[in-house]
């Protein structure tokens, strides 16, 4: 009997039981008490390394769910990170607490996405590429500019740890989020997970197969009813909300904004590879995107270097004997092989969504 | 690659990167400095400092023996200190049971970010280099500076060089007593830059100069060729520049030259290498650049300092740059703190170093305040001639002078 | 952005803005140069060349290179030849780069999805830029003096130097080149040819992966020249000057009209100018910003530019 496609699948996905995010989110809860160095500095690289996720897969709803090129996703996060520095930190006149200015961090981030979004509705893939590319660089310049608000390029700091000056039980909550690092591991962990089963849930909606539709072919979209512009802009605002978070998180954990050239288009090429790497639209691979690609780039290559500073390979810290001097090629052959070889990516979702669409997009400029 | 493959492989990492007990008779000594890019000549000489002092005591402080590493608050990709790779230095000291002392930084932006982190695990931080003012001071920085940095309400930062508090508006005093009337103020936007631009520009008001602007730069543009015209059109005889050689120090010293603008160029220590006299070519600025430096400059140290150079020179071949004796007095100033703390304690050995008094070396004899900061007061104004930094002046804020310490301990004050 | 009271007068002082608009035409004609190889290689293939701001890059490292092994400068007629020979010789090194580099990543894709080259320039430039910083570390390099900033008008108050000089003697010539070459040549033909219809140009008989190829080349010699002449006037290289510059040239030949060959040479002027003025009016601190809301202003309402037209959309 002729099953249509789409409905089987979806159909399939909810009569699936969940398969690997369980066992994995168990395994990584646990990890830190049973392997040391976890609690210890390289829980705090893991951490990064989740929140990093978090940030991919709000890209991923853009570039892989809905086909969307977006440039410019490192200033949604900046201006989630920037929103919750506004609000936490002592030097101006806020004080909020972490879970309100991470509530208003996602929304503030979202709004500005829809900001983004609304102009570039009808434009041409390669052109609304561009459009989120000087976005993501005129915000970069007024976070840089506008002193007064954001520090300019000393960033916001310090950012306090969530629980600041909570007492629970005689222990400083606040304290204990940056003595140990377990704690932030655990609630960027919960956050991975919170946004995982959101964009499973989103998938198998409505509005998940609309993007779907949108993505494949936006005309055909349209010609049956779906609501392009109301689609596109979703996309946007969901995908700004998660980047918004993991902005907060971010900020949070680094305990400053950093300058605001942190949020730049290096970092969103850097997500981007990490969603190519793995397979656009699909949620596993972006994980393992991202833990290739910024597990390597944070966690490996400054260990594999200072181990060959010690062991006197590269005395005088030259670039190219050090593995992170390469990394901005390691990206760009990333990008280009998988172009070229394996667009769906290596681990592609099952109806191999992984390709960028056909058309260039719209009929219209 | 099956997901839980991934994680099985990122375990077994971990483990692989061992867990390290801890070793009752060791203290370790951490160092956070940027070592990649052009920073690096800065930092090297500190680390040597550093290294010396370590060395002299015999690798021993008290009853521990010490060990030292080097870590690196920049990335090989951009050649500057960025945030991440400082608070992960940060955590990865307060997260190793060893570490008694935090050599760092030498940006005052980074100091900024580690600072906080420290301070709640009560950990030591001895600073050769970082000046801004807010750090340490009251009502003199930001908002809210600097009982942000001190989220426990404890201390927990010293520094061995004086602040720009006094850098800034003694450089103003330089220029007036120079005979500069019309002064236009560049700066880099940062924490140090822009605070020491702010703090020269006050006091060149306060002495009756003419600021006639004051404009940042971004640090990530090419060149300033509109800018230097806007400069000219305001017809200045001394333009400062706050900032670093890594912030574009030596491109604004290129364009301003070019633009046929003959009033000289004064920057403060954040341009004192030469690496800054590389980056702006020797055309731009010989004979017409004037750095300040909050302290002593190496050729004019005696005693104990004058030592110290020789020993430098004799261990390396060439003479220590400026900021070398300030990373051998930081580490000297963790080991003091170790032996006189007694126990390996992070509380205790910080209280030990807040109580350093009449502290003697090679810059003389020097206390640490109420704030965490020297009462060494001495400013020194470099020229650049023949492609060097050479020595123009040394003025004094009623701080202790080297030469005259015994004097002043004999008068039985302090600075 | 606090300007004193005296210079804010100083600003509407009309050699004032005389000066910042010399210095916004000569940093111009050099956008121009650069705008000009990302118009014509996407007037030929649709894309838009992520990488060939970096290639103006490694031209600029070259240019470093060649200079320093050459030896000490030499005033007067030597080094006008030397700035030539460099011109020529890095514009036919980043020519020959681009070409490869069409060759190996982007040909392979010609039937891919659009999208498929954009991101894979975005490696290439990102491939470029680490070549840079092995090419000539992670610092700024300094470029030797070889043309003296002087002032050959005899105001006081505004300045034509003999560097603005030699960006004219470089950039007129090359553009009045192209524009023979464009106009008058076969082979120009060709290139407007493929432009406008590359199915039809094949049907006539053009050979299209020639005249690609060949797009490529020129539009990297352009850059090359630019970054030689850019070497010679701001005397500084960097390995991450190409991702400013290439900003910079392609919301140029996006506001001339990309595709349009007048409109890359026009929009980079209006830029160059953009910049200069804006800066010196808002504050040096916005220039970029300013010139990155032109860009986002111009797709948003008048994606065509200036020039252009209006791109016909296959179904």
């Amino acid at each position: 009997m002729a099953v249509p496609h789409d409905a089987s699948a979806s159909a399939g996905r909810r009569r699936r039981p969940v398969r690997w995010e369980l066992p994995a989110l168990v395994a990584a809860a646990v990890a830190p008490l049973l392997v040391p160095p976890l609690g210890g500095g390289l829980g705090g690289q893991v951490t990064i390394l989740f929140i990093y996720a978090i940030l991919a897969l709000a890209l991923n709803v853009m570039v892989g769910f809905t086909g969307i090129l977006h440039l410019g996703i490192a200033a949604l996060f900046g201006i989630g990170g920037y929103t919750a520095a506004i609000l936490t930190v002592p030097t101006l006149p806020f004080g909020w607490p972490f879970a309100a200015a991470a509530t208003a961090a996602v929304a503030v981030a979202a709004g500005a996405g829809l900001l983004l979004a609304a102009p570039t509705l009808r434009l041409r893939g390669d052109y609304l590429a561009i459009v989120t590319l000087g976005f993501g660089e005129v915000v970069k310049v007024a976070l840089r500019n506008l002193e007064e608000i954001t520090g300019g390029m000393q960033g916001l700091g310090p950012v306090p740890p969530p629980g600041a000056a909570l007492e629970i039980g005689g222990i400083d909550l606040g304290r204990e989020f940056v003595v140990d690092p377990r704690w932030f591991y655990w609630l960027a962990l919960a956050a991975l997970a919170a946004v995982v089963s959101g964009l499973r849930w989103l998938e198998g909606s409505r509005l998940g197969r609309a993007m779907a539709a949108v993505r494949e072919d936006e005309l055909a979209a349209a010609a049956v009813g779906v609501p392009v512009g109301r689609v596109k802009l979703a996309a946007f605002a969901i995908s700004s909300a998660i980047a918004g978070l993991a902005g907060c998180l971010y900020v949070t954990s680094l305990s400053t904004t950093a300058d605001p050239n942190t949020y730049d288009f290096q970092r969103s090429v850097l997500m981007l590879c990490a969603v190519i790497l793995g397979g656009l639209g699909s949620i596993p691979g972006t994980l393992a995107g991202v833990a290739i690609l910024v597990g390597f780039d944070t966690v490996l290559a400054p260990r594999a270097d200072a181990w060959l500073q010690q062991v006197g390979l590269n005395t005088t810290g030259s670039s190219i004997l050090s593995f992170s001097g390469w990394r901005l090629a390691v990206f760009g052959m990333v990008l280009i092989v998988m172009m070229r070889f394996r667009p769906e990516g290596l681990l592609p979702t099952r109806r191999g969504a992984g390709k960028l669409p056909p058309a260039a997009g719209n009929s219209e400029n | 690659m099956h997901p839980r493959t991934l994680l099985a492989g990122l375990v077994l990492a971990a483990v692989l990167t061992g867990c390290r007990g801890s070793d009752p008779g060791l203290v370790r000594i951490v160092s956070s400095l940027p070592r990649t890019g052009s920073a690096r000549q800065q930092s090297d000489t500190v680390v040597r400092g550093i290294r010396m002092a370590i060395e002299e005591a015999g690798g021993r402080a008290g009853p521990f023996r010490i060990d030292y590493l080097d870590l690196d608050d920049s990335t090989a990709a951009t050649g500057l200190w960025t945030s991440e790779a400082e608070a992960a230095n940060a955590r990865a000291a307060l997260q190793d049971p060893d570490v008694v002392a935090y050599i760092g930084t030498l940006n005052s932006g980074s100091a900024r970010v580690s600072m906080p982190i420290l301070n709640y695990g009560d950990l030591l931080m001895v600073s050769p280099a970082t000046t801004a003012v807010g750090l340490t001071k009251p009502d003199l920085g930001e908002f809210g500076e600097p009982e942000v940095y001190r989220p426990t309400g404890r201390r927990n930062f010293i520094r061995v060089i004086p602040a720009d508090d006094l850098q800034g508006p003694l450089a103003a005093d330089w220029a007036a007593g120079r005979g500069f009337e019309r002064v236009f103020v560049l700066d880099d936007g940062d924490a140090y830059g822009k605070g020491i631009a702010d703090l020269f520009a006050e006091r060149c008001r306060e002495l009756g100069l003419t600021v006639l602007g004051q404009d940042s730069i971004d640090p990530k543009a090419q060149e300033f060729r509109s800018l230097m015209a806007t400069v000219a059109a305001a017809g200045p005889d001394l333009v400062y520049f706050g900032g670093t050689t890594q912030s574009k120090g030596g491109q604004v010293a290129k364009d301003l030259a070019a633009t046929g603008i003959e009033s000289p160029l004064l920057v403060p220590d954040g341009c004192l290498e030469p690496a800054f006299i590389e980056a702006a070519g020797r055309e731009a600025v010989e004979g017409r650049c004037y750095v300040t430096f909050g302290g002593i400059a190496p050729e004019r140290l005696t005693g104990r300092g004058r030592a110290f150079v020789e020993r430098y020179e004799k261990l390396h071949g060439e003479p220590p740059e400026a900021f070398a004796v300030y990373g051998y007095e930081a580490a000297r100033v963790a080991i003091h703190a170790i032996t006189a703390a007694g126990v390996k304690d992070r509380r205790a050995i910080t209280d030990a170093a807040l109580a350093i008094r009449d502290f003697d070396g090679p810059l003389g004899r020097w206390s640490v305040d109420a704030n965490g900061d020297t009462t060494l007061a001495a400013l020194t104004v470099l020229a650049v001639r023949d492609g060097r930094f050479a020595f123009e002046e040394q003025l004094e804020a009623g701080g202790v002078d080297p030469g005259k310490a015994k004097t002043v301990v004999e008068n039985g004050g302090e600075g | 952005m606090s300007l004193a009271l005296p210079l804010a007068e100083t600003v509407m002082s009309l050699e004032f803005i005389a000066q910042q608009v010399v210095i916004g035409l000569a940093s111009g004609s050099l956008i121009a140069l650069v705008a000009l190889g990302y118009t014509m290689v996407y007037g030929v293939v649709g894309l838009v060349n992520f990488a060939h701001g970096d290639l103006f890059m490694l031209g600029g490292c070259l240019a470093v290179t060649l200079v320093e092994a050459a030896g000490p400068p030499q005033a007067g007629a030597p080094a006008a030849v030397g700035i030539l020979l460099l011109v020529v010789l890095c514009g036919l090194f980043c020519g020959g780069l681009n070409l490869a580099v069409d060759r190996l990543v982007y040909r392979p894709l010609r039937e891919s999805p659009k999208l498929a080259p954009l991101v894979s320039s975005i490696g290439v430039s990102f491939i470029f830029m680490n070549l840079g910083l092995f090419w000539i570390g992670p610092s700024d390099r300094s470029f030797p003096s070889l043309v003296p900033a002087d002032n050959l008008l005899p105001f006081e108050s505004l300045r034509f130097s003999s560097r603005d000089l030699l960006v004219v003697a470089v950039v007129v010539p090359l553009m009045a080149g192209l524009a023979v070459l464009v106009r008058s040549t076969r082979s120009g033909k060709a290139m407007r040819a493929v432009a406008q219809d590359p199915t039809a140009a094949a049907l006539v008989g053009v050979n299209v992966e020639k005249v690609i190829g060949a797009t490529f080349f020129l539009g990297g010699f352009l850059a090359g020249a630019a970054s030689v002449v850019y070497a010679a006037t701001i005397t500084t290289i960097g390995f991450q000057m190409g991702f400013q510059t290439g900003l910079y040239a392609f919301t140029a030949a996006v506001l001339g009209g990309i595709g349009s060959i007048p409109g890359a040479v026009v929009g980079g002027l209006v830029i160059g100018l953009v910049r200069a003025l804006g800066g010196a009016c808002l504050g040096e601190r916005w220039a970029g910003g300013i010139v990155f809301a032109v860009l986002i202003a111009v797709l948003v309402f008048r994606p065509e530019g200036l020039f252009g037209r209006r791109q016909r959309e296959k179904v």
